[in-house]
Order: C-alpha cells, then structure tokens, then sequence
C-alpha cells in the first residue's frame, strides 16, 4: 500500500511539473471573456473625496460592459469588502495614504493606476521620482507630452501576445498632456511597456503571483499596475471605422485594449505552482531529454573546470540526452541539429567570440560575462552584467546563496520565494541586467538589479532589439562550480535545462 | 457649455413658450453670457412652410433659403429680401459651390437637382434624381464632389457637379441624417438607427466602415473641420461629440440640450481673425442653440448656448460673413408667418412664426 501510495505521489508530482512546464511563456493563458462574466470587481475609489473630474464613472460602466459586477467602495472601506471579489481595481481617485497597506496581503488580483499607491502594495519601492511618480500637466507640462506614448518592453507575457505588442512605441493616451504614473518594479516584476525605453518607467507592469515584490514579500495573487490617471480613462486609445483596418493605427491605438487585456489577465487563474520535488523534476527532465541532443560548448582540456565539465557532460547524459563536446574554437554550425547548446564557464569569452548568439537552437549560458555578446544584456561590462567573488574583477566578495524572485515559473524548481543555497561555498557567481523579456528567477542577495538565472522566451526582445529565436537562459556556472551546488542548486541546474529545451 | 437638469429644461421651454417681453429677455440674455453671437437680423418668412435648408452664397453676403418650393435670397448685413426663384418641388437641401461657381438646390416631389447662378438667382440646368426622394445635400469644395442623400431610400449619390450625372451610389442601412466629407476621399453619414457614422470612400461610394459613438443616442447633427480632421456630432441625448476623424475617436464629450433633429454647421474662424479658433454650432427640436468652441484642434470647450422660442429647421454659418443663421419655427405647428422679434437681444425667444434669425459675433453691428 505505501508503495502504491508513493507511486501515486510520484505520478501526481510529474503531472504537476509537465503542467507547470506546459506554459511556454512567461505567464499562464487568458481566461476567456465569457468565463469571467458575472465576475465581481471591488471598484475602490474616492467617492465623496475624489477629485474633479474625474472618469470613475465610466470606468464602472466599462466595466458592467465587460460583464462584471461592480461593487463600488471608497477607500475607507474595510479590506474584508473584497472578500469574495474576482479582482480589485483601485483607482487614482482614492487617497493613497487612506488606503496604506489595506490591500497589500489580498489573496484577490489587484489591478490599480493609483500610483501613490505603489509603494503600499510593494509595487515599488517607496521613493517618489525614483520608484514612481505620477506626471501630470501642470507639475510637469513637457513630460505630460512624453506620457502619450510608450514603448512595448515586453513582447511574450500573454498580455503582450494579446495585445499583439511590438518592440516599438504606440499611444497611450488621445493627443492632450496628461497624467500618468510610472512605477519602477522589483526583479520579480514583468514590464509590460514602458515610457521613453526606460524600463525604470514602466507604464504597464505585473506580478505574478508568488513573484517576490519590491518591498521583499511576495505577491500574494496577481498584480496590475497601470499608467491610467485619474480622469484619462475615456482618452485611452482606441481605432476605430476604417482607421481600425490599418495595421500601423491598430498596433498604434492599443491603450484600452492594453487596458482590458491586463485586467484580464489580472483576474484569469493563474499557472500552478511549482513544488520543490526533486525526484518529480529529475522525471521530467528524463522524459524530455529521451531522444534529445545538446551540444555542449567548452575549452577542451581545460585546466579549472575541466572535472566539472565532465561532470555536467555526465549529468546530461545520465538524464537521456545525447551530448556531443564542441571545443570553444569550432564552427558555429557544430550546433546544427542540436536541440539545446549549452555554453561551459570554461569558455573564453574572447575566443568563443560572437560564436551562438544567433543560433535557431535554445541556449544556456553558464558563463554570464557573455552576457553582451549573447544579448542578454547591454554592453557595459559591470554595469549591465558581472560578478562578484573574482579578484580584482569585482568589488563584491564571494558569494553562495541566490535570492529566488521568480518562484512561479518552472525555471525556480518549486523553490520558495528568497534565499536558496546555491553552492555550499561561495564562490565566483556572476550576474547580468536583462531587459524586460526575461523572466528573472534569482537576483544575487541585496542586488535586486543583477540576476543570476532568467530566461528569454522563443520571440521575446533582447539586448540591442535582437528577437530570440530559440529560448534563452543564463545560469551562472562558474568553472567548477557545478560540483559544488548543494540539491537545490541541482534542481535549479535541471529546471533551467528543463525549461529551455522545451522551446 | 450649459448642462441643464429635466427640470430646469422643462422651465426654459416653458418660460419660452408662456412668457415674453423684457423682463426675460434680460433673463435669458444673462444664461446665454458665454455665447459668441447675437441676434442681429430677425427675418420673417412669410408662408406656410417652414425652412428646410439655409447657406451662405461663398463670399457671405447672401444667404438663401429653401422656403416650401422657392428659393429666397437675403442680403446678409440688412436682411433685406432679394427676388426668390420658384422651385419645380420643394426644396429640401442647397449648397452654394466655389465664388463662381453655381448654386445648388434639391427638390422633392418632383426629384431634381438644379443648378442656378447665385446672383441674381436664375435657374440654370435642372436634371431628375434617380436613387429616391432626396432629403439632403453637400458640396465639398476641397474635393468638388456633390453628394445628394435619400432617406426614404436609404442612399446617397455621388453627382458630377457640372451636369448632375450621378457617378456613384451607396445603399446603406439604417435611418440617415446629415452628411460631412473629408475633402480626401471619404465622405461619413450619421445612422441614427445604429448611432454611429458611417464611412464611404467617395471613389466608388463603397462602405469603408463605421465609427462608433459610444454614449450617443440619435446622432442626427454631423459636420467636419478639414483642416484639423475632426467630426462634430450633435446627439439626441444631449451629447456632442468631436471625433478624431484619422482613428475615429472619440476624444472630447459635451453636454449640450436634448433635442431632436439636430442640425450642426462647423466653421474656422467664426468669428474672424481674432475670435474663436472654430466653432460648431447645433439646433433642432430643443429649446436652445449650443455651440463648441474650439480652443485648438486638440481642445474643445462648450461655447454657451442661446435659447431658442422655436425648433430650430435649418442652420449655417460663414467665417467670410462672420456670421451664423438660424431658422425658426413655431415649435407647434409644422410652419406659420410671423412678424419681426426685437434685434439686438442676445436670446432668440417666443418665435411666432417661421423666421430666419442672422446671428453676428457680440462685437458686431446690431442692424435695427
């Protein structure tokens, strides 16, 4: 009986990852309009106090058009009204400081443009003009021109795919100055789209649930920040008549449906959570690589690392897939026919020169100072990418230990939310800024702009505008690290592999 | 622009209708502060039937009516009367084209487009209509494209301007009311049946498609601002709309008063060079004229509203004349004669008969 019992646990545990791992991108499918009808939104405004004009109104209305129920508060209200609601919609209108951290822990999707409010929801951090700001006409006239537009940061969440996002600007709101907030989010954050290409400004920005926030806790379901002020709802763009038949005005004019879509996402179900299970992950991970080949890319016969190298080679192995051993100076069309390269910390970056950044196969990166030539990141050595632990190439000591921001993707290996041991010793770890595409799973502790595994989705915009053509992930692996990772380092190792060849 | 309760409409119609006489001339003179015109002229149009279309000749010193079946002509600065024309049917639409160019008339019973030298007025070319009773008509002078409209048959045709050959003809769903063209090709319709506008390519009179107004009951007032691309539309439900022609947007949302059959004319420079930007300016079936003041193209106020004795029939206005006119009739009769009200007053009241009413800018002369 506890035999069949741990089999059947066994069964439950890989039919949980092979779903996690279903989800290709970086967040779970839409829900479908009708199955969100007769939804209810806790609409959290003003009221009485809110500012004149104002569009709550017809954001209520929009909202009964969409087919959910409205349930209108201002924002002294209690946070048990949201008991039982879908979604909660905060509005610019409510005084942020009324609301304070009210709704922070809610285990309802809170989709909000009220930017003051960033802070209390650990949306942001809590610095006005640094973490957000809210730009209006008569504080900042000439910036309330540059809010009319953004940039598509990210082109793979599935509100960007929704929305049929591109890496180019669109108008956010019809033609006046107006108001609107940026926030700057915490590593587990997706940037939906941004103002002038900082992502430091991001207009559209989401949690998922169980992504870590800026403020260190983790988000308790999903989040939505949006640019919206407070009387801008009816200027949000929109094509219609034969303007809506032309491409260029259609990808242009996308603020409402940026808006719907968002709020959708918000209250659609989230992807299932990951549990750390190495034997489930050690399953799957077999399964996919039963008849798959990886190229594995290293300084042959190389001195330190030369054992860990071997070690992973054999680890590949021992999970199924065929691996064959490219020396750092071979051809690049050693990669044909492979379907995951992977790319050793005993590479010289100077002699692996611009060798795979632009293979059609999925890549792993465990050498993070090839960040720019890879466009993982910018080219500013230290600045965009890094590391700590090497003399005299670092200011930051050794280190062992990664913060895990994004527990929700499969690349986390069910890993809860901060700090993992990743190797038992510290050691060299390195680091890289990707842009908003990526999905971070680990930052270095206290470094939340410096992340050691993230991933790049097929499609997703990399470094210097260049569009993934397989998937894309960094894991640092410095040269003999490997045999130093402790068994969630392990999981973590396998979760990447698990997650990049599957696209 | 004002934004008036049921009640408070109710009392203004009712005020109109009952009371008269200085003591609420002052009244309404004090809620019409914001309005860019007075009266000027009070013409009165002797008859039984009412005015189905105004315009101003191209230069401004004419205005003409459609006045049951004749054409009538006034000197704009005097509302002096000139020779009429008598018409083969009853006029229900004109259009004065280029300075040198003809005037366009279209009558119904019989259905004819007819073309006459502006001054003096003389028929010219009268040709039958095809495609149904007309019930409207526009020249677009950027494009010099004619376009008649029939509501009982749903159509619009496209007329060769010189001979009045039809070139094209759209069927269209839904009821139609006033027509705008682009000058670049596009010609929209307001559909008072699915409120919205529809959109023809003017080549083929092919639908294009539709721009929703969203919030707009009724539609029945539309015209255009070529230079800045914009639409105007005046609503039943007491609704103004300025439409981004480019993505067909709505972006600016006035209050104006409910009421039916509204009629909108939109000019540059109303006023001159020194005054309003643009305006548009809308009557119909309710108790007051409403304007939009233009402010930029991107920028829209309510520009005041002027209360009205009578339903207003027909309207336009000319930035070469600065001026807007009116016409009135009784709100319970489908016509009448009347007699001349006091000029210079800022409202329009108690209308008796049917009159044409010449507004000028509040600076400008009053004619007595």
């Amino acid at each position: 009986v506890i035999s069949s019992r741990l089999r059947l646990r066994a069964a439950a545990a890989f039919l949980l990852w092979t779903a996690v791992l279903a989800f290709p991108a970086a967040h779970a499918g839409l829900a479908r309009w009708s199955a969100l009808r007769g939804e209810t939104v806790l609409f959290v405004t003003g009221g009485a106090h809110s500012p004149e004009p104002n569009d709550d109104s017809l954001v209520s209305k929009h909202l009964r058009q969409l087919g959910f129920i409205v349930r209108t508060v201002d924002a002294a209200a209690p946070e048990s009204v949201a008991d039982g609601a879908s979604a909660i919609v905060l509005s610019s209108t409510a005084e942020a400081h009324a609301l304070g951290a009210k709704y922070a822990d809610s285990p309802v999707p809170i989709f909000t443009w009220n930017t003051y409010d960033y802070p209390n929801l650990g949306l942001t951090g809590p610095v006005l003009h640094r973490d957000f700001e809210v730009i209006d006409p008569t504080q900042h006239y000439p910036d309330s021109f540059s809010v009319l537009y953004a940039y598509g940061a990210n082109l793979t969440s599935q509100i960007s795919r929704a929305v049929g996002l591109r890496p180019q600007l669109f108008g956010t709101l019809y033609l006046e100055p107006q108001t609107a907030g940026w926030g700057r989010p915490g590593p587990g954050g997706t940037v939906i789209a941004d103002f002038k290409g900082l992502r430091s400004h991001a207009a559209v920005f989401t949690y998922e649930r169980d992504a870590s926030l800026a403020n260190g806790h983790t988000a308790p379901a999903r989040r939505v920040a949006f640019y919206l002020g407070s009387d801008d709802f009816h200027l949000l763009t929109a094509a219609y008549g034969p303007a809506a038949r032309d491409p260029n005005m259609r990808r242009w004019a996308i603020g409402l449906k940026l808006f719907d879509t968002a709020l959708r996402w918000a209250v659609s179900p989230p992807p299932p959570l990951p549990h750390y299970d190495p034997a489930a992950l050690e399953a799957a991970a077999r399964r996919a690589a039963h008849g798959r080949k990886v190229l594995f890319v290293e300084r042959v016969n190389a001195g330190e690392g030369r054992r860990a190298d071997e070690h992973i080679v054999a680890h590949l192995r021992g999970l199924g897939f065929t691996v064959t051993i490219a020396d750092q100076s071979d051809p690049e069309t050693r990669a044909r026919g492979q379907d995951l390269v992977m790319i050793s910390g005993t590479c010289s970056k100077w002699k692996l020169a611009n060798r795979y950044a632009d293979v059609r196969v999925p890549l792993i990166s465990l050498e993070g100072l090839m960040s720019d030539t890879l466009h993982f990141s910018g080219y500013d050595r230290y600045v965009d990418y890094g590391e700590h632990g090497e003399e005299r190439e670092s200011d930051d000591p050794p280190e062992n230990y990664l913060d895990i921001v994004g527990a929700w993707s499969p690349m986390a290996a069910g890993l809860k939310p901060g700090l993992v041991k990743f190797e038992r010793t510290p050691g060299v770890l390195k680091w890289a800024r990707p842009l908003p595409d990526a999905t971070v799973i680990a930052i270095l502790p206290n470094e939340p702009r410096e992340a050691a595994i993230f991933g790049y989705p097929k499609g997703s915009r990399m470094a210097g505008g260049f569009i993934a053509p397989a998937r894309r992930a960094l894991l640092p692996l410095d040269n003999p690290t490997f045999d130093d990772l402790t068994p969630q380092g392990k999981a973590l190792f396998d979760a990447v592999v698990l997650w990049t060849v599957g696209g | 622009m004002r934004v008036r309760t049921r009640g408070a409409r109710a009392t203004a119609a009712r005020a109109a209708v009952l009371l008269g006489g200085a003591a609420l001339v002052a009244s309404l003179a004090a809620t019409a502060a914001s309005f860019p015109y007075r009266v000027l002229q009070r013409v009165p149009v002797d008859g039984a039937a009412p005015v189905s279309a105004v315009g101003f000749s191209p230069g401004g010193k004419r205005v003409y009516a459609a006045v049951g079946d004749e054409l009538r002509s006034y000197d704009t600065a005097s509302g002096r009367a000139e020779p009429a024309v008598k018409l083969p049917g009853t006029g229900v639409g004109l259009a004065a084209a280029a300075p040198d160019g003809p005037l366009y008339v279209v009558t119904r019973s019989p259905a004819r487009l007819l073309l006459l030298t502006p001054h003096p007025l003389r028929l010219r070319t009268s040709v039958a209509l095809h495609g149904g009773e007309p019930s409207g008509l526009l020249f677009d002078r950027q494009s010099n494209s004619l376009f008649v409209e029939s509501r009982a048959a749903g159509s619009i045709a496209r007329l060769d301007p010189r001979t009045g050959k039809m070139l094209a003809i759209a069927h269209l769903h839904g009821r139609l009311a006033q027509m705008a063209s682009n000058g670049r090709g596009a010609l929209y319709v307001a559909d008072t049946t699915a409120d919205e506008l529809t959109v023809l390519a003017t080549g083929g009179m092919t639908r294009t498609g539709a721009i929703p107004l969203t919030g707009c009951s009724a539609p029945d007032g539309l015209a255009m601002d070529q230079v800045g691309r914009r639409l105007f539309v005046a609503c039943a439900n007491g609704q103004a709309l300025v439409v981004d022609e480019d993505m067909g947007f709505t972006f600016v949302r006035l209050s104006i008063e409910r009421a039916a059959h509204l009629r909108l004319a939109f000019a540059l420079k109303p006023l001159g060079p020194d005054g309003w930007k643009g305006g548009a300016f809308m009557a119909g079936d309710g108790p007051g004229l409403d304007a939009i003041r233009m402010n930029a193209f991107i920028s829209y106020v309510g520009g005041g509203s002027l209360p009205l004795g009578g339903r207003c029939t027909a309207l336009a206005v000319s930035a070469a004349a600065r001026r807007l006119v009116l016409a009135v009739a009784p709100r319970d009769s489908g016509a009448g004669s009347g007699q001349a009200a006091t000029a210079g007053t800022a409202a329009v009241h108690t209308a008796a008969g049917v009159e044409l009413i010449i507004l000028g800018g509040v600076g400008s002369g009053v004619a007595r």
